[in-house]
């Protein structure tokens, strides 16, 4: 038996089907999470031959939006055996406007009454038994949130007893003409002013709608164009001070000295081996990986304060500060999501495009959410900030701040490419309710994180840092090349055309060449090449119980200056993503034109960035500027004329498709 | 003996590695390791009709 989960965004679609079947798909307390659908069999005590089927949240079976598309056609098509139609109890009214259309596919609909606890809270009360009559289906209060007395065993027991069972209809849509828009409209408000009626008589609440709450209150502040963008600031800056100054770096200063001890005994036992095997093991694997590992307590702490975040409904407010600003540069409001679960990572991010209706605004969001740097990256600003910058906290916010003024300077970009005019575009969310967030939840988010992060460095980046000391240690006659010859290894001749391009943003090094390259395959990988090429994996000082800081053993092996080491970090954060994000890209845009304009937009702005960077800090720091400057400019000059030539050819096709008199003649 | 066990260690490893990452990628997963990789998978992606727009 299939069982689909359909209800309005934010109603807690899939924290229930995650109790329902031990799933632990992503939930956060806002509109727009779950943009895919996710299916699983029950747990055992709910019935584990019935599948569950969660969809991503709709307002109604017409579809506004691509996700909105994905429920509505699954329902229509795939006829799931029972809906359970998941319904925020704290706003009855307007959910049950897509429960009369569920109710009128003939599908058996269980109606779980979710977030009952807040109305219990609220003393708003909801005769449920009434709902059920007039509704003429199950309906059971619910609290998904709550591990006892959360009434899903009762929602799934009667779902599964529907099995096979009708559903009759309380409200039937008219025979309308579904093409007038006027008829439609009639229609949607006969089916409002029906919904209104049920509420009247099962609800009575005394905290009204249009009363100002406490809750308001705060969102006044909080929201608020101005106020709303210090407290969003100084929020992201306690967060990254919070997880790679002090917390961060304290933890990870254990886990690093385990790290180090082990590798140093590897060694030991492999003194009387062959080199290459000693390479691989001692500074390949455990070297190389332990570098990368070494900065887990840091995404690990930043993860966990991100998902408190989240959860207490701050992150939803965020979307409403930065929309006016996303606005101004032609893209839409609801582009601010997945610019913020672009933190967490560039894959989700680029998915959550979908929530976008306008066909360009949704591929200019694709394009541009990978700016914002995601967990991958962290370590890689964490080794830089730590490096060679001793406030390790106000270079990692001020590389979320580049990444968000590149976004808005590349819509822009994108806007005039295109010839893009103005159009006022909406954005309507549902602030959830503040709440106090729950540790439990955040520490689960934060472990499965974790999980991944470590999942990725033993494969991925275990893999990459062998071939990695492979192609450094054998030249093209496959001997092993010997000390003062580096420049003759395979890595290296593969690697120098590439740093010779590097040279105008300062480091022409075919070692930070070869480490930016293995990026591309996953960004932790920047951190694991410049362990094994540089042979460094302590980045964490053990004795002074934080990151390596100032001109120590890190900076002077790499031969980087700090505005050097800062261009570097800005070309490795703002060139394009993982090859697997730059694959949900593909996918997302549905269009090859675009694609490689989004490849060719992000390797232009790392470049231009670092190069800038580069030069004018080295103009302020030594009075001159940096090296190769002229042949940089002529770069910049050159991907200057590419964007030029797109757009004049954008415009033309433009023209010519919808250039009257010409197409009259050609027929 | 040192060396050769340390000769299976590595063959082992990467071994393992290699084929989970094979299987992985034959599943569809685009991001190894990523708990809600399955979520972003091309084969669950685009099984609605209005998902591949």
């Amino acid at each position: 038996m299939r069982i689909a989960f359909a209800g309005n965004p934010n109603s807690g679609k899939t924290t229930m089907f995650n109790a329902l079947t031990g799933r632990n798909e992503k939930v956060g307390n806002w509109a727009g999470v779950t943009v895919g659908r996710n299916e699983g069999p029950f747990k055992a005590e709910y019935g584990a031959e019935n599948i569950a089927v969660d969809l991503p949240g709709a307002y109604s079976m017409s579809p506004f939006t691509p996700e909105e598309g994905i429920t509505s056609s699954y329902i229509r098509d795939e006829h799931p055996d029972a809906i359970i139609n998941i319904v925020d109890a704290t706003n009855l009214s307007r959910s049950l406007f897509f429960t009369t259309q569920l109710l009128e596919l003939g599908i058996p609909v269980v109606v779980a009454l979710n977030k009952s606890d807040i109305n219990d809270k609220e003393n708003t009360k909801i005769d449920a038994e009434k709902l059920s009559t007039k509704l003429g289906c199950p309906v059971i209060k619910t609290v998904s949130t709550d591990d006892k007395n959360n009434g899903l065993a009762d929602v799934a027991a009667a779902a599964i007893s529907l099995m096979g069972k009708g559903q009759k209809a309380p409200y039937l849509q008219a025979d309308i003409d579904l093409h007038d828009k006027a008829a439609v409209d009639a229609e949607d408000r006969k089916r409002y002013a029906f919904v209104n009626q049920i509420v009247k008589d099962v609800e009575s609440r005394e905290v009204k709608s249009s009363d100002t709450t406490v809750q308001d209150k705060i969102d006044n502040i909080v929201t608020n164009k101005f106020a709303g963008i210090i407290i969003f600031a100084a929020v992201m800056w306690a967060v990254f001070s919070i997880s790679q100054t002090y917390v961060g770096p304290w933890v990870a200063d254990y886990l690093v000295g385990w790290i180090e001890s082990f590798k140093e005994w590897v060694a030991g036992q492999l003194e009387n081996s062959p080199a290459i095997l000693s390479a691989l093991l001692a500074d390949g694997i455990v070297g190389g990986v332990g570098a990368v590992v070494g900065f887990l307590p840091l995404v690990m702490v930043m993860y966990f304060l991100i998902a408190l975040l989240e959860d207490c409904g701050y992150m939803a407010r965020a979307s409403v500060v930065l929309d006016p600003l996303f606005k101004r540069v032609g893209l839409s409001g609801k582009s601010v999501i997945p610019v913020v679960i672009g933190t967490g990572c560039g894959i989700p991010a680029i998915m959550a495009c979908r929530t976008i209706r306008d066909e360009r605004e949704r591929r200019a969001t694709a394009m541009l959410a990978t700016f914002i740097p995601c967990g991958a990256k962290m370590p890689v600003i964490a080794l830089f900030a730590g490096a060679f910058f001793a406030g390790a906290g106000w270079v990692t916010t001020l590389m979320y701040a580049m990444g968000l003024a590149l976004i808005l300077l590349g819509a822009l970009l994108v806007s005039a490419v295109t010839g893009h005019k103005f159009r006022r575009s909406f954005f309507i969310i549902d602030l959830p309710k503040y709440k106090w967030p729950s540790l439990k939840r955040a520490f689960w988010s934060m472990m499965e994180r974790a999980k991944a992060y470590i999942i990725k460095a033993s494969t991925i980046i275990l893999v990459c840092n062998c071939v990695v000391q492979i192609m450094q240690t054998f030249n093209w006659h496959f001997q092993v090349v010997e000390e003062g010859m580096e420049s003759t290894s395979i890595l290296a001749t593969i690697a120098s055309p590439f740093a010779v391009l590097m040279i105008p943003l300062g480091f022409g090094a075919w070692q930070l060449a070869a480490a930016a390259i293995t990026g591309f395959i996953a960004k932790e990988n920047v951190v694991g090449t410049i362990a094994v090429v540089f042979a460094i994996t302590n980045f964490i000082d053990v004795d002074e119980l934080a990151m390596t800081g100032g001109a120590n053993a890190v900076a002077a092996t790499m031969g980087l200056t700090s505005v050097t080491a800062l261009a570097y970090l800005a070309f490795n954060l703002f060139t394009p993503p993982c090859f697997a994000a730059i694959g949900a890209m593909r996918s997302e845009m549905n269009h090859r034109g675009w694609l490689w304009s989004a490849i060719g937009l992000q390797f232009s702005t790392g470049y231009t960035v670092a190069f800038l960077i580069y030069q004018f800090g080295t103009l302020f720091t030594e009075g001159h500027f940096g090296t190769a400057f002229i042949p940089g400019l002529i770069a910049e000059a050159a991907m200057v004329l590419a964007i030029v030539l797109i757009s004049k050819k954008i415009r033309a096709d433009f023209d010519k498709k919808y250039e009257l008199h010409n197409n009259v003649q050609a027929a | 003996m040192k060396t050769v066990i340390a000769l299976i260690i590595l063959v082992a490893i990467l071994s393992v590695v290699i084929s989970y990452l094979v299987r992985e990628k034959r599943k569809g997963v685009q991001c190894v390791g990523c708990p809600h990789a399955a979520q972003c998978a091309k084969k669950s992606c685009c099984s609605g009709s209005s998902c591949c727009h």
